[in-house]
């Protein structure tokens, strides 16, 4: 029995642009008046996550659909704990896997093999129970002898192939998923499929951030459409994507061109 | 504004999960991160590691570059100094190579603590780690390089012994005050740093002034009627119940107390403060 569940949360990101970064002028503000104590406190805060409700349960496959700078990845990171909200609740039963970058936890100038250990290791899999999964990764990522070479020398699609192989070894209970997918060959990506349908199978519950209709609708029974850090629309992935082909895809619409004006 | 993790096992016992909301502050989600932090000391204990490794990867001494480098100073300053002041060099030569090696393990330690957590930012952002955990990363790596340059401090105790007395006892705690300050300092320092990148600029430069204030290469007692300069300079203290120990004397009777003071007053200030903004340290890396 897995949940994650958000009440009212907010994710508020101060930007902090120059002048505000320094220790100097923060401390000049505190003991001069005036034009010093504007300048220093001058700030923009992006209101990333804006008050939101949202019930994950057990047996929920939610795909998070939204133009471009709709939070998804901020609501994913909110998810797994990495952002503490700035107001609100989250909580949250299950271990969570979050494969939200490709490239944590991986060191260029240590060998495939000390990866395997080094990201196991933020996974939270000690590197002696790590050791029974090589054989299975390096089968995987048909790596062979590459595995023994310093990272860096390995092809972007090498590399993908190896930190996917990596994270997705254990199956957790809650999966948090951001598209990172696209990179790699035909025959990557049918590989890629087939361990992640076994590993939806065994987790309880799953958050997708796609781009891709196809991938959504296979692998996701719920969706929310995300825009400006609300929740937009909820219901059936095919329901809540063509809302949000409605609102976004004409190239016309006021916010688009908003958008790329700035 | 809480995040509550609740683990599988008291799953059963909790009907209503809002009913929890009032029970997490500040404090005890700071306690909880300590606690999952020294849990995970097989998890820190091999990054700091895998730190030094890389960081040396393909020298062919690696991290004993720092031991020669220390003890090419030593001995050159030893030698140097004992002429320049006047002294014997065989109770002068010890004296400056331990203040050396502890003065590089405060300053380094200090020095990366402005980096605790911006050096691993991406780490920070992608993968819920206790904040504590960073911490102890970077004082048992800095640890393990001040192994490395112990190797000296052998040599030159078996070349010049030091008379054996009681206090030699005290080294044990000594190291433990040394360890939890350093842990409180990369704990405050990397938050401020996280949030004011211009600390480690600041820092650096008040430490390379500290080095010739302290004394390291040259005695307090040099200091005549102003030897409480020397005296009630913390960073003096912390090398002096070192030093004395380990060159067969009694420290000086204001390093204990002060070092006592410094790490109680040190740890409370900082998990105050980062029970306050622990929270905030993944919006700022």
């Amino acid at each position: 029995m897995s949940f994650l569940r958000l009440r009212n949360v907010s994710i508020h990101f101060p930007i902090y642009q120059g002048g505000s970064r320094s220790l100097k002028k923060a401390i000049m503000a505190s003991t001069s008046r005036g034009n010093l104590a504007r300048d220093a406190a001058e700030r923009i805060v992006v209101r990333a996550l804006d008050g939101v409700d949202l019930d994950i349960e057990s047996g929920d496959r939610l795909a998070l659909i939204g133009p471009n700078g709709s939070s998804k990845s901020t609501l994913l990171k909110t998810l797994a704990g990495i952002y503490e909200p700035t107001s609100g609740d989250l909580y949250s039963e299950g271990r969570i896997s979050a494969l939200l970058d490709s490239s944590v936890g991986m060191n260029p100038d240590a060998t495939g093999r000390e990866n395997i250990y080094l990201r196991g290791m933020f996974m939270g899999i000690h590197p002696s129970d790590m050791t029974k999964y090589i054989e299975e990764i390096s089968a995987f990522t048909e790596l062979g002898h590459y595995l023994d070479m310093p990272v860096r020398t390995y092809s972007a699609g090498m590399r993908i192939s190896l930190s996917f192989g990596i994270s997705t070894c254990t199956s957790p209970d809650i999966l948090l998923m951001d598209e990172w997918l696209a990179a790699g060959d035909a025959h990557f990506l049918e590989k890629a499929q087939a361990r992640l349908e076994s590993l939806f199978r065994t987790s309880s519950l799953m958050v997708l951030a796609s781009h891709s209709l196809p991938l959504l609708e296979r692998w996701c029974n719920r969706a929310i459409l995300m825009y400006q850090g609300h929740i937009m629309a909820q219901g059936t992935v095919r329901d809540v994507w063509s809302e949000y082909k409605q609102t976004f895809a004409a190239p016309e619409t006021p916010d688009k061109q908003t958008a790329s004006s700035q | 504004m809480s995040v509550k993790q609740i683990s599988l096992e008291n799953h059963r016992a909790l009907a209503s999960v809002d009913g929890l909301k009032s029970q997490t502050s500040h404090f005890t989600r700071a306690r909880a991160d300590i606690a999952e932090g020294v849990r995970l000391y097989w998890l820190w204990s091999r990054l700091a590691y895998h730190d030094i490794k890389m960081r040396y990867r393909g020298s062919l001494i690696g991290p004993f570059w720092l031991t020669l480098s220390t003890a090419i100073m030593a001995a050159m300053m030893g030698v140097l100094y004992s002429k320049l002041f006047n002294t014997d060099v065989r109770t002068y030569l010890p004296y400056v190579t331990i203040g050396l090696i502890v003065w590089q393990f405060i300053s380094t330690t200090v020095n990366e603590s402005c980096l605790t957590f911006v050096a691993v930012s991406a780490e920070v952002q992608q993968v819920r780690l206790p904040f504590s955990s960073h911490v102890f990363r970077l004082v048992y790596r800095n640890l393990l390089v001040l192994c490395h340059n112990v190797v000296i401090l052998f040599v030159v105790l078996v070349i010049f012994p030091p008379t054996l007395i009681l206090e030699q006892l005290t080294l044990i705690p000594a190291m433990a005050v040394l360890i939890a300050n350093a842990a409180w300092l990369a704990c405050l320092l990397g938050m401020l740093g996280a949030r004011y990148r211009d600390l480690p600029p600041i820092i650096s430069n008040f430490l390379q002034v500290l080095f010739f204030v302290t004394p390291i290469f040259w005695r307090p007692e040099s200091l005549g009627r102003y030897l409480v300069m020397a005296r009630y300079n913390p960073l003096h203290a912390a090398i002096d119940i070192i030093r004395s120990p380990l060159l067969g004397v009694a420290p000086d009777v204001a390093s204990w107390p002060i070092m006592l003071a410094m790490t109680l007053v040190g740890c409370v200030v900082t998990f105050a403060v980062f029970a306050r903004l622990r929270g905030r340290i993944a919006y700022w890396v």
